[in-house]
This record gives C-alpha cells, sequence and structure tokens, in this order.
C-alpha cells in the first residue's frame, strides 16, 4: 500500500504526544527547572591529544558561588564508560585523546559563574603527535593510542576461495569507497536535571535510548547500587543513535551527589559537535567480479573505520558493515576483512543505519560498475545476482524467510520512476546513432529544464538487519494491568526519541485489544516504573512490542473477562474486550466499566511478558535473524554550471512486514531518506588535526525544506509467509541506507561519472563549457 | 550572561502572549535566555544559539525572530508572540491542527519554531506559493521529518484558511 493519510483512513490517528508538541507545553528533559538548581559546565581538552601535566582547581573552587569543582581525583567508582568496553575516562586522568575528553566539570549558581570557574582551571598539557587518520594510526611507528594497540575491532568473513576465482572472472571491477564523518544534529543538545534525593538516591533526567543501561553505566561510576538510581529518559528531542551511550550524565550524576543539589546542564552546540558521537568515516576496497553472463563469482572486500578515541560500539558497527557489504546477493566466494581503527579525531559511534549505510554505499556502487562491465541493465543484473527467499543470510545463517527482496525488487522495477529510466536510455542510445549533438540528449534540457541540467534516475537496493544480533544479550518484554484508577496501563522501558513509539503503542493496543485510547495509561522511559525492554535501538522496539503484546493478549484477556464475568454474573464466553470496558456479545452492551471493574478488585490485574529479540543458530556475532528489505529510486537534476545536485523525486519499496502506524511508518522512511540525502550530498564533519572544522549549523549543512521539496512516495510490502511469528520488522533505520547509493546511481545516469565518495564534490560535476556550440546556445536564449 | 551583563540592569518591558510584562534586566540579555529562563516559556527551544535553526523563532509585532539573535533592549516595547501564544484560549490554531492532523513532527524539538514560522507566513500571505513556502520555512531546520509532513501539514493550513468564510 502507498503510504499517506487517505490510504490510511482510520489508521491514520493523531499522535498522543502531539498536542504537547504543536502547543509548546511538553517539557523537554533539557527544559526542566527545579528552585536551587545549580549549572554545570564540562571542561575539554584544547589538545586532540596531549599528556595531562598537570590539573590545578584551587582558584576555581575558591570563586564565590562555585559549589563544586571536580577531577579524576573524585569519581568514586569507576573513571570510564562505555556501553560494550568501559574505556572512555569520565575525566582523563593523565592524557587526553580526544577535543571531547572531560578534564574537570563545575557547578555553580548561575551559568556566568561556571564559565567563569572553569577559566580558573588551570590544565598544564604537553601536546602528543596527533594520529589523524585510520591509515596512520596502522603504521609500525604511529604512536600507540591505547596500551593493546591501535586497533579496536577486526572482523572477517570467508566463504570459498575469492582470491583464486579472480582468475576466472570474465568482469573484474576495483573500487575504493570513502564516505565521511556524519553528525547525527539531533535538534535538542545533550543535557538534563540531576536531582539528588535526601535518602543518597539520584535521579537522571536525561536522553538516552536505553535508561537501564544508564543505570548500569552510572551505578559503576557512582559507586552506588542501581536501585538508587531512577533514570528518566524521555522525551528526546532526536537522537538516532546519538544519545544511547552516556555523555553528559556522568558530570551531572557526580556533581549533584557531590554537591546535594539538584544540577542542570544543557551542552552548547558547540560543545555537542565537539564531544558527541558521529557515524564511522569508512573507506571500503571492493573488488568483485562476474562470468561472461554477469553471475557473481567472487567479492573481496576490505573496510577500514575510523573509530575515534574510544570503543563505544565502534566494534558492533564493524560488525555491521562487514555482514551488510556482503548483503542479500549471491557471490560465490566472498572474502571480506575490516578493521576498525583508534585515531585522535572525533568520537564515532552507533548512528542509524550502524555501518549499513557505507556498506550499500559502496555495495550498490559495485553493482551499478559490474552492470555496466556485463552490458547489463543495472536493475537485471541485480536480479540475476540476488539470493532467493530460501538461501542463507550474509554470513551463511539462517535467516526468518520473507519474500522481500523479491518483492522490493518488483516494485521498483514497476515503478513509474524506473520505467522513464528505462525509456530515456532507450532513446538516448538510437539518438546517439542519429547524431552526436547534446541538444538532442533526451537528459538535457527539454520542457521546463535549461540546457546546463541534466536529468538522471538511480536506484539502489537494501537489506537491513534488526535485533542487536547473535551474542549480544538481546531481552525485552512488557507489562499490561488494571489499575485502581480503571486506567490500561502498558509500562515497557522504551524511549520516545520523535519516532512514535508512544502513538506505536497506543495503535496496537487499540487495534489488538479494542480498547479506546482513553482507556489507557502508556508507561514509558522511567526505570522505576517500567520493566527492562532493552534498548531503543536497532530498529527493535516495535517487534518487542508486537511480540510482548502477542505474548500478553490471552492471559491479559482471559484474567480481565474472568473478573467481569464474577462481577456481571455472566459467562466469560458472552464477554469481549472493548472501548471503555468489557462488552456483552449478546446484548451488545458495555456489561462493565473498566473503572468499576478496577473498583471491584482487591488487587489490580497484572501481566508481564519476557521475550528475546530472535538470533540465527550460528556462532558468527553480530549476525542477524530479521531483515528488512528497501528498493530505493530516485530522480535527479544535475546542474553542470554548479554541479549542484537536487533530488526531484523519490520512490522507496519497503518489505518490513505489516505497517503498525502508517504515520510513524510514512515518517521513518521520509525522515531516514532526508538523512541519507544529506549523506550523499551535504554533511561532512571534516577534521583537520584532530579539531572540528564545522562547529554550528552556519558551516556543517543538513537538509532544509527546499532541499527536500521533491515528493517522496513510500510504498509499504506488508506480505510475510504464513506462519510467520515475527511480525513487524522493525523500520527505523532502513529509510537512512539505500538512498545515497541511489542518489550516486542516478548522477551516473544523469553525467556518466562514477561516484566513490561522499559527500559527491559539486566539482565532479561541473562541465568547463565547450566554446562556440555552447556560446551559440546561449545567445540563442 | 557575561558580567558587563549585570553592570547594566535596566527596567525592561514587554506584551507576551497578550500580557503585559515588566522586569529589572541586563539590557543586552537575549531575548532566548528572558523567554526560557525569566519567564519560563519552555516552547521555545535552544538549540544552535547563532540564528541557524529556528527552534527559537518567536514573533516579534508579527514578524518571526530568531530569539537567540535578539537582545533585550531591541524588543523592549514591542508585542512578543510565544508558541505558547498561539492557540486561543481553548482551541488549537489552524496551523496547529494541520500539524497535528498531517503529522507534521516528530520529536517535536523545531516544531514550536516552524509553527511559529508558518503562522507568520500565513498572517502576511494566507496564499503563498510553493517557492514563498520554501523561502519562509529554509531558516527552520527539522532533522526527523524529512519536511515531507511538514509541508503536507503546511498545505493543509492553506487550503483550510481558503475554505474559512
Amino acid at each position: 500500500m502507498l503510504l499517506n493519510r487517505r490510504n490510511s483512513g482510520e489508521r491514520w490517528r493523531v499522535r498522543p504526544d502531539g498536542p504537547g508538541k504543536v502547543t509548546g507545553a511538553l517539557a523537554y528533559l533539557t527544559d526542566m527547572d527545579v528552585p536551587g538548581a545549580l549549572y554545570a559546565l564540562v571542561l575539554r581538552s584544547p589538545h586532540p591529544h596531549a599528556r595531562i601535566v598537570s590539573i590545578h582547581t584551587e582558584a576555581a573552587r575558591s570563586l564565590p558561588g562555585v559549589a563544586a569543582v571536580l577531577t579524576h581525583a573524585d569519581v568514586p567508582g569507576l573513571n570510564r564508560f562505555g556501553i560494550a568496553r568501559q574505556d572512555q575516562p569520565v575525566f582523563c586522568e593523565d592524557r587526553t585523546r580526544y577535543v571531547g575528553d572531560a578534564v574537570a566539570a563545575v557547578a555553580a549558581e548561575t551559568l556566568a559563574l561556571a564559565g567563569s570557574a572553569l577559566d580558573l582551571i588551570e590544565v598544564e598539557y604537553e601536546p602528543l603527535p596527533i594520529v589523524g587518520d585510520p591509515e596512520q594510526a596502522l603504521l609500525p611507528e604511529a604512536p600507540l593510542l591505547h596500551p593493546e594497540g591501535n586497533i579496536l575491532h577486526s572482523k572477517s568473513y570467508r566463504s570459498g576461495d575469492a582470491e583464486a576465482i579472480f582468475g576466472q572472472c570474465a568482469h573484474v571491477v576495483e573500487e575504493t569507497y570513502v564516505t565521511t564523518r556524519q553528525m547525527h544534529a539531533y535538534m535538542e543538545t545533550e543535557g538534563g536535571l540531576f536531582v539528588p534525593g535526601p535518602d543518597g538516591s539520584l535521579t537522571v533526567y536525561a536522553p538516552t535510548q536505553h535508561g537501564f543501561m544508564d543505570r548500569l553505566q552510572l551505578s559503576r561510576i557512582l559507586a552506588m547500587p542501581e536501585r538508587r538510581i531512577r533514570i528518566v529518559s524521555s522525551p528526546i528531542g532526536g537522537s538516532f543513535g546519538g544519545k544511547d551511550e552516556l555523555n553528559v550524565q556522568p558530570y551531572g550524576s557526580l556533581l549533584a551527589m557531590v554537591t546535594g543539589r539538584p544540577v542542570k546542564i544543557h551542552n552548547s552546540r558547540r560543545e555537542s559537535v565537539r564531544s558527541g558521537l558521529k557515524r564511522h568515516p569508512m573507506t571500503i576496497r571492493m573488488k568483485t567480479g562476474t562470468d561472461e553472463s554477469g553471475r557473481i563469482l567472487a567479492h573481496r572486500v576490505r573496510i577500514v573505520a575510523d573509530t575515534g578515541p574510544y570503543a563505544t560500539l565502534g566494534a558492533e558497527v564493524l560488525n555491521f558493515a562487514t555482514e551488510h557489504v556482503v548483503s542479500a546477493y549471491r557471490f560465490g566466494s566472498v572474502d571480506v576483512e575490516s578493521i576498525s581503527v583508534f585515531t585522535n579525531n572525533g568520537m564515532s559511534g552507533e548512528f542509524r543505519g550502524f555501518g549499513g549505510n557505507q556498506a550499500i554505499f559502496a555495495l550498490e556502487g559495485q553493482m551499478d560498475r559490474l552492470a555496466e562491465a556485463v552490458g547489463m541493465d543495472p536493475w537485471e543484473f541485480r536480479r540475476l545476482n540476488m539470493k532467493a527467499a530460501d538461501e542463507p543470510g550474509p554470513f551463511g545463517q539462517t535467516i526468518a524467510r520473507t519474500d522481500g527482496l523479491a518483492k522490493v525488487w518488483a516494485a521498483a522495477a514497476d515503478s513509474a520512476l524506473w520505467k522513464e529510466r528505462v525509456h530515456l536510455d532507450i532513446s538516448e542510445n538510437s539518438d546517439i546513432i542519429s547524431t552526436s549533438s547534446a541538444t538532442f540528449d533526451p537528459k538535457r534540457g527539454g520542457g521546463d529544464l535549461p540546457l546546463w541540467k541534466r536529468t538522471g534516475i538511480g536506484a539502489a537496493l537494501v537489506m537491513h538487519g534488526a535485533g542487536l544480533g547473535y551474542g549480544i544479550p538481546d531481552p525485552s518484554g512488557g507489562r499490561l494491568a488494571l489499575r485502581k484508577d480503571g486506567k490500561i496501563e502498558a509500562s515497557f522501558g522504551f524511549e520516545e526519541c520523535g519516532q512514535g513509539l508512544i502513538a506505536t503503542l497506543e495503535q496496537m493496543l487499540v487495534e489488538r485489544f479494542g480498547f479506546a485510547a482513553e482507556d489507557l495509561r502508556i508507561v514509558i522511559g522511567d526505570s522505576d516504573a517500567v520493566p527492562d525492554s532493552g534498548s531503543s535501538t536497532a530498529s527493535r522496539a516495535t517487534s518487542m512490542m508486537w511480540k510482548s503484546l502477542s505474548l500478553l493478549q490471552t492471559p491479559f484477556t482471559e484474567k480481565l473477562l474472568t473478573e467481569a464475568a464474577n462481577c456481571c454474573g455472566l459467562p466469560v464466553q458472552r464477554l469481549r474486550l472493548g472501548p471503555g470496558g468489557i462488552w456483552d456479545r449478546e446484548s451488545g452492551e458495555r456489561a462493565i466499566g473498566y473503572p468499576a471493574l478496577a473498583e471491584r478488585l482487591a488487587e489490580p490485574i497484572v501481566c508481564e511478558a519476557s521475550t528475546s529479540y530472535p538470533v540465527p543458530d550460528t556462532d558468527i556475532v553480530g549476525a542477524h535473524y530479521l531483515y528488512s528489505y528497501a528498493a530505493v529510486v530516485v530522480k535527479v537534476e544535475i546542474d553542470d554550471l554548479t554541479g549542484r545536485i537536487r533530488v526531484l523525486r523519490q520512490f522507496h519499496a519497503v518489505a518490513a512486514g505489516p505497517v503498525m502506524n502508517p504515520q510513524g511508518y510514512l515518517g521513518q522512511i521520509e525522515g531516514g531518506s532526508s538523512m541519507a540525502l544529506g549523506f550523499a550530498l551535504l554533511e561532512e564533519s571534516t577534521m583537520a588535526q584532530g579539531q572540528y572544522i564545522a562547529n554550528n549549523f552556519d558551516t556543517y549543512l543538513i537538509p532544509t525544506i527546499a532541499d527536500l521539496s521533491g515528493p517522496v512516495e513510500v510504498l509499504a510490502i506488508e506480505d510475510l509467509p504464513d506462519g510467520d511469528a515475527y511480525g513487524p520488522r522493525g523500520v527505523g533505520e532502513i529509510g537512512s541506507v539505500g538512498l545515497a547509493a541511489a542518489i550516486a546511481s542516478a548522477v551516473r545516469n544523469a553525467a556518466g561519472i562514477f561516484i566513490h565518495r561522499l559527500p559527491i564534490d559539486p566539482a565532479l560535476l561541473q562541465e568547463v563549457m565547450p566554446i562556440g556550440q555552447w556560446a551559440v546556445m546561449s545567445d540563442e536564449r | 550572561m557575561n558580567d558587563k551583563e549585570t553592570a547594566a540592569i535596566a527596567d525592561w518591558s514587554c506584551t507576551v502572549n497578550g500580557r503585559a510584562v515588566a522586569l529589572q534586566l541586563p539590557q543586552a540579555r537575549r531575548l532566548l535566555d528572558i523567554i526560557r529562563e525569566d519567564l519560563g516559556l519552555t516552547g521555545t527551544k535552544r538549540s544552535c544559539e547563532i540564528g541557524r535553526c529556528g527552534a527559537c523563532m518567536v514573533l516579534v509585532d508579527g514578524a518571526p525572530v530568531n530569539a537567540c539573535l535578539m537582545m533585550a533592549y531591541q524588543c523592549a516595547g514591542r508585542t512578543l508572540v510565544t508558541i505558547e501564544g498561539i492557540a486561543n484560549e481553548d482551541d488549537l490554531h489552524p496551523v496547529q491542527r494541520a500539524f497535528l492532523e498531517e503529522g507534521g513532527y516528530q520529536c517535536g524539538y523545531c516544531t514550536p519554531g516552524m509553527i511559529v514560522s508558518v503562522k507568520a507566513l500565513l498572517d502576511a500571505k494566507p496564499n503563498p506559493s510553493f517557492e514563498e513556502v520554501e523561502e519562509a520555512l529554509s531558516g527552520n531546520l527539522c532533522r526527523c521529518t524529512g519536511y515531507g509532513g511538514i509541508l503536507r501539514a503546511v498545505h493543509r493550513a492553506i487550503e483550510e484558511g481558503q475554505s474559512r468564510p
């Protein structure tokens, strides 16, 4: 179904968190305030790599109005954090490894005083040689950033003997693909409110994508039991993976516990840029060969990722990229070696798409090049080499069977956009025979298009794994209850970062159980009030809510109906759940309202479900079991004079199981694709000598409304095989993956240039004006 | 919020969301801080603080202004409207309703500024061209939606504005 409001009918619902958002009434965690709160700031290293000779905080401490100045000496527990591996210092002791490294933090009565106190902290640094790129970090003479060396993680996957088979290939294509450091650029920077309790407890109001992980990490740092820490993690003004790892929480928490007073932190944009995570820059070298007929025989890949100074999820991102440079093609033989390398650049980490974005840009680029080498239509070339539904996954693992790949392929082939491309290619080729004059180029000029503008159409195919993958604990669950006040309460340990999770949960409860929205109270993002559902990451939350509700449906319904039957003196089988209460099937009337039922109960009705994200039967860490598929077709316009690319039209076919929330699904694909557009055309967090060159939105450009005004069609392919037990697959990330590759493909189609680096450099596309012909043409116009 | 600021505290008054407001302020205090900190109106958001993202857009005498770029003395005596002042007593403004119904938001952090900019546009020009919409909203960044839902909301608000008598 083409997703839009009209086609969705009554399933298109106003989000429950909408009124607060359009009126400004919703308080984000960085909007919170309490009387007597202190303002906190963090002192970060000016040097990307330095030895700390000394730290003197006396002057800062003695400034009136300063409540506390903390350094590494003041951390009661572990002075390290990291979701997967705890190697990032809360406060650096003797060495800094990037410009976001924290050395001290202060809390003061006003923000101005906190700033003055930072200025009074004296840190003597001895700058060390900067490791500015991963290739340099791998040289034998490179300075060691960590005692174990400069390699965070390596991953390889082999099947067959690719090297030997290249000799038998009729066509071999080799290319090096380069992607750069992309910023999440969430509109709300990191921050929050940290409130110590009189009993030595702590409440943290700060955005994160997994409240329970923050609680565990803070308990290590504070040397406090987890039960004394409460994490309120929602709502969030955008995250995209960027706020999953700890950011300001250690500083706010430590300062609150030391001063015994509430503490507020809210990063400036500059500080957010400097300290926050980015997408891993990757260099992906690919060599791929086919036989005469275009069947791929061998695929060799080498990935080098710049992970920055500390681990966070760099290893997991690399595993994901390694899996997705293989994706859904039948390669004959595969040889992938990947490496993630420490540098003194910015922190790389989790970012929507999780390494798939870089992998698919490279892989799909390879498919286009090979198709041309073989002399085939690029989309037919993909079909020839695509795996069938019953074939194993990228790592040879068994995966849940769906026909998603074939269906998104066919949807793209049938799309009006792709047909337009096929038509243009045919007429272009016949024109070449009749005349070589540029005036007859069907892609140049014509209609409203001036002669210096060309159009082209390209496409890309995407396979995207969801869940954390094999080898990483991935439990989930949720709770339903009828509370004393008569509300049906649904509790999940997830966060609302804009994706529409609250709306999706409400819609599932309404559609599946028959409740009215007014019957419900949805509780999320509060570690004291919800079960641990796992992280709100990896496109997993909707699947896990669906699974939990599937498990809860029978027991919760039975309990409600049994209690209602007792109250009303009716047989259970005559009753059903409905809006406002329990309904009598025979009379068609409501037998008892939820509040009336709740009043008569001695105890609330509570059902809890535990589940886990499905993983394949394998021994390969990170291998996935559930995948979503997408095909993206895009039309671009290139201005020869400026080299600028404009996206005119997009078509996305997405196969991810049933649509739980049409508005949310559409929003995820549209929004994800706008990030991919930025990744392809605009965004680059350049670093020079370990320093960020762009510190704010004046120089780091993300797409504006003017970049994204072309139509975007999203076709949801909902079919799953009979007996599928997994329901909706996630769509949180897949929209952000394919568009960059499709744009590169469209640029090839329009301008005959293969793109191997993102963002696309306009200089590549600027044409030197042919003197004569063009001069005459411009006179005519 | 620096030392110079504290040196020059003076009377400051304004109309904010229809109410007279009188404060003692440093004359160079940012309007954004006045709104969020002094008046507690946190619907106006802080994001880039250099006038590039539009999250702090407010109306000053009806015109959209980035509150991070305006100082107290520049708006003294003028009429300010923040997102909290857009709705009528007990009914949403048509632009707010259009955003709600079309799903023109996700995380919602840019939404107050976006709605203020749309209101300013439609107040000045009830039937803007496509290019005028693009231009009016180019200073409001949204990272979540890809602008699709926002454009649908704006077009709905335009249509509903025309269908009203």
